[in-house]
């Protein structure tokens, strides 16, 4: 009787229940255009493709001198683009973007659905021949929307991509 | 003649027989016990109890206490029982070694049978261990169970916030301790610090924590002690009884409800009983502020179903614990930088500073089944076949925050699923020679299926295990002794479903020996000596060794360590039980030497560049450690209804020098060892003698006072160790009947003064306060005729 109980558990035992949805950024992409006459049209990312939370690759992000890109930053995770769900969402969400060292000013960041700084878009401006660095962060619910700096709230992701002008 | 001759040679063998019988058959045996009234369960003092065939017995005492020595072993007696307000009652008894019978008197009652109640009274174990004071647990299990065990000295508690409460025995906790519930060893996600024990301590009757290595006695769980919860016997008579417990407590506008039948048709062998217990309560409150998002909601139940004939006993059972609590807001920090702000912030940030019953993500649902069979076959009076079964399956989801897309979607983020199949056989025997005890087989076959994400992998694993347990005492010498040994194998496939981890797929096995042994020495009647030394292991534990990615709760990224070996645990205690009629002391003094102590160090300056930024990188390893300390209890009579009480826990944990074997090196501390501890309180008793133990009427305040966590790791904390704090309660209970039947009620008040304080063994230290001022009141009305 006692083994009857046991086999039957045993076999009970294998159902796998899937219904979760853990969401992973593993890919962000840079994509910079240049405007103003410049053909540069490039995409710079950083990847995490075993899921560990760590980026195995960050590209150098090389750009010529003097130029105006319009950039836009995908995020995925695997191969699913969570753009849409961002920009949907874009009252609730803010790229912020801190240059170090190098001749590049990021601005014009475009507003969400309520006309405050979104960020998924902006503009940068390069200038003379310089190497430093660009911090790109998505903030999830920030609690100070205005405050392109410091906004609050929790980060989604946090990555630091090298930056050489030349 | 030859008719002679084999009537000569008959005789002396029978003669030989005799005279062997006769060296076999010890006349030194003692009947030792308790009588009761069969209805209020209060012992009865001067009762007599006569030996016929004698002619002589003795009277009880004032604790309903008696004692006749001088009996012989294996014989059979009557005895006749007598009390002046009671029927006289005659008993036939088998007399075995070392027995305690306790007897039942019945006021006018008509006998119609003679009832025997004989209990097997456990040997006392050479162990170190406490037993939750009845008036305690009544107390504290509407408030779960971290609380009905944080009275007991040695026992502290790891939080991860109000609601997550772990048990920690002498410093060590979740897979070096084991959580036995009526035999059945607890199986669930224990190694993270925010899954507390899915347990209900209203199925409970008794809750006793075992101190230090009890692996031979609980498996490789109880390297380090282990929590033994007992449900009360079920009836033996026909008739229907039981009791609802309801309580309600101010912080958190919480209340509970609980209750449980009792039944056995006048009928046949079988016995029942339903157990069910509700709770609620919403967000709980700091002193200075509400703790957003803490609200719990839980709901368990218990069936049990018994037959029992001369030699068969089965027990069947299902339970079922399910609960779903708030993780403080607070605490959910997405990054290194967050994190680093909301520590130096001195009020909780992006906190939900109002009342809600509602539950918000981050949250956790858990739900752990269980369900046991249990058989036992008496194969004569001295030998017992025991077999178990048991089936446990533990469901953990947790609910964190994102993007609203996934969240509308209502499911969790991450699920665990565990399957345990528990098969238990053991063969126990009665005195024989002196020697009591048994030997027994387990094995195990577990499941676990981690949702992507889950920080952990997937794991299969096998587990068998072979073990004896055997104790001397030969009454009234006042030596015992026991001795015991076990092996455990264990075997483990480990994959992954992809957490960084991809393409794992490890078979892994581990086993070891583990042995105890112990005496116990009767220095005079109520002063014991006992001594236990114990070697136990475990193997290092999935996330120990696979744990690769950002620990999110803790704000650390964690990498586990494939090359972890067993850590294997020596322990040794010394405990000193001394109860006189107006003190009673129970002093522990323990050392405990690990080797391959597993741990989460952080090398200096470690940083882990992660998707969400910078975080601290944290690696399993192992090392030498030793933690050793001093558990006390002692309680002083003063005058009839005055008693002071007094408990204190002190522990050192430290590694050993790495490059010298010697001891005298300096120490480098343990983090998340208790910090030195001191409860005192001064309790007033309104009855007296046994009564006041029976159907206790008291007020009591206590107050306990935590030093500062000053043995910290050289590298430093997170957040500086908080400071030393005192907080006060005031309890008291009064039992009295209602009808025909008693009805207790209590009335407590936590955190006093409403002092504002934060706990080292508290992870959510780094966000907000603990608890502020919480008034609780209870009652619980029993029913029925409780036999």
């Amino acid at each position: 009787m006692l083994l009857i109980a046991v086999s039957a558990t045993l076999v009970v035992g294998c159902k796998k229940d899937a219904a979760t949805v853990e969401e992973k950024i593993t890919k962000i992409e840079v994509h910079l255009t240049g405007i103003n006459g410049s053909t540069f049209n490039e995409e710079f990312s950083a990847e995490d493709p075993d899921a560990d939370g760590v980026f195995n690759t960050i590209a150098s992000i090389d750009i010529p001198m003097n130029t105006v890109f319009n950039v836009h930053v995908h995020v995925y995770d695997g191969t699913t683009a969570l753009d849409s769900e961002i920009e949907e969402e874009s009252n609730d969400h803010l790229f912020v973007y801190q240059v170090t060292g190098g001749n590049l000013v990021v601005g014009d960041l475009n507003l969400d659905a309520a006309g405050k700084p979104f960020g998924q878009d902006s503009k940068w401006t390069s200038a003379a021949a310089s190497t430093g660095s660009v911090r790109i962060k998505l903030i999830h619910e920030p609690t100070d929307k205005g405050n392109t700096v410091d906004p609050g709230g929790s980060v989604d992701f946090d990555v630091t991509f090298p930056v050489k002008i030349q | 003649m030859l008719n002679n001759k084999a009537r000569l040679f008959g005789a002396l063998v029978v003669s030989c027989c005799v005279s062997a019988g006769l060296q076999a058959q010890d006349c030194h045996q003692a009947l030792r016990g308790y009588i009761f009234d069969a209805e209020s369960k209060t012992p009865l003092a001067y009762a007599s109890i006569f030996v016929k065939s004698l002619g002589r017995g003795a009277i009880t005492d004032e604790h309903g206490y008696y004692s006749i020595t001088d009996l012989c072993d294996s014989s059979e007696y009557v005895l006749e029982l007598r009390h002046i307000e009671c029927a006289h009652e005659t008993h036939r008894v088998r007399l075995k070694e070392n027995q305690e019978l306790n007897f039942e008197l019945r006021h006018n009652a008509v006998l119609h049978e003679v009832l025997i109640t004989e209990k097997a009274v456990a040997p006392l174990p050479t162990q170190a261990e406490s037993t939750v004071q009845q008036v305690d647990l009544a107390a504290a299990k509407g408030l779960g169970l971290g609380e009905t065990l944080r009275k007991l000295p040695g026992v502290s508690l790891l939080n991860s916030g109000a609601n997550v409460s772990k048990p920690v025995i002498q410093g060590l906790h979740s897979n070096r301790i084991a959580i036995v519930s009526d035999g059945v060893t607890l199986q669930s996600q224990q190694w993270g610090n925010d899954h507390a024990p899915e347990i209900d301590p209203f199925t409970a009757d008794k809750i006793t924590v075992v101190k230090g290595a009890a692996g031979v006695r609980y498996g490789v769980g109880a390297m380090g002690g282990a929590v033994i919860l007992e449900p009360a016997a079920l009836r033996t008579l026909p008739g229907l009884n039981g009791w609802v417990s309801v309580g309600g407590y101010s912080n958190g506008a919480g209340g509970v409800v609980s209750g449980a039948m009792d039944w056995r048709p006048a009928r046949g062998n079988l016995a029942f009983r339903l157990q069910g217990t509700a709770k609620r309560s919403g967000n709980l409150r700091a002193p200075d502020y509400w703790l957003g998002n803490t609200a719990a909601l839980e709901l368990d139940f218990s069936a049990l179903a018994g037959w029992k004939s001369a030699h068969w006993d089965h027990t069947i059972s299902v339970s079922q614990y399910n609960q779903d609590y708030g993780i403080l807001r607070s605490a959910h920090t997405g990054s290194l930088e967050d994190l680093r702000a909301a520590i130096a912030a001195d009020t909780p940030r992006n906190n939900v500073n109002q009342f809600s019953y509602l539950l918000d993500r981050p949250m956790q649902r858990v739900r752990h089944s269980v369900l046991k069979y249990r058989s036992v076959y008496r194969i004569n009076d001295v030998w017992k076949l025991r077999g178990q079964y048991s089936f446990q399956y533990n469901q953990r989801k947790e609910y964190d925050r994102g993007r609203n897309g996934l969240v509308s979607s209502g499911n969790a983020q991450i699920s665990f699923q565990l399957w345990s199949n528990t098969l238990d056989l053991a063969l126990e025997h009665l005195p024989i020679r002196h020697w009591e005890g048994g030997i027994g087989v387990q094995a195990m076959q577990q499941l676990n299926y981690v949702s992507r994400g889950g920080f952990i992998p997937d794991y299969l694993g096998w587990a068998g295990s072979v073990w004896m347990l055997e104790r001397w005492r030969r009454y009234p010498m006042p030596l015992e002794f026991d001795i015991g040994l076990r092996y455990d194998y264990r075997w483990n496939h480990i994959t992954t479903t992809g957490n960084g981890n991809n393409n794992l797929d490890k078979r892994l096995w581990f086993g070891n020996v583990s042995g105890v042994a112990g005496v116990l020495y009767h220095v005079a009647p109520k002063v014991q000596v006992k001594l236990n030394t114990g070697y136990a292991w475990r193997p290092p534990a999935v996330n120990e060794l696979y744990a690769r990615g950002v620990h999110q709760g803790a704000g650390t990224y964690e990498q586990g360590n494939a090359a972890l070996q067993s850590e294997k645990a020596w322990n040794t205690n010394l405990s000193i039980d001394w109860d006189l009629p107006w003190l009673t002391t129970n002093l522990t003094l323990y050392r405990n030497q690990i080797q391959g102590f597993i741990y989460l160090n952080q090398p200096k300056d470690s940083i882990v560049t992660t998707v969400r930024g910078p975080y601290p990188a944290y690696f399993y390893q192992q090392d030498q450690v030793v933690i050793r300390g001093i558990d006390g209890n002692f309680s002083v009579k003063l005058g009839r209804h005055l008693s002071l009480e007094s408990q204190v826990s002190l522990l050192r944990g430290y590694r050993l020098a790495k490059t010298s074997n010697q001891e005298s090196a300096v120490h480098d501390w343990l983090p998340l060892m208790p910090a030195d501890r001191y409860q005192y309180g001064i309790k007033w008793t309104f009855q007296e003698g046994e009564k006041a133990a029976q159907t206790p009427s008291f007020v009591r305040i206590s107050g306990t006072s935590v030093l500062r966590q000053i043995r910290i790791p050289d590298a430093g904390l997170t957040k500086p160790a908080p400071a030393k704090y005192t907080v006060l309660t005031l309890d008291a209970g009064h039992t009295f009947n209602l009808g025909k039947h008693p009805l207790e009620l209590g009335f407590s008040v936590q955190n006093l003064l409403n002092t504002r304080y934060r706990d080292y063994l508290n992870f959510f230290r780094f966000y907000a306060d603990e608890l502020g001022v919480n008034v609780g009141v209870r009652a619980k009305w029993r029913f029925g005729s409780t036999l």
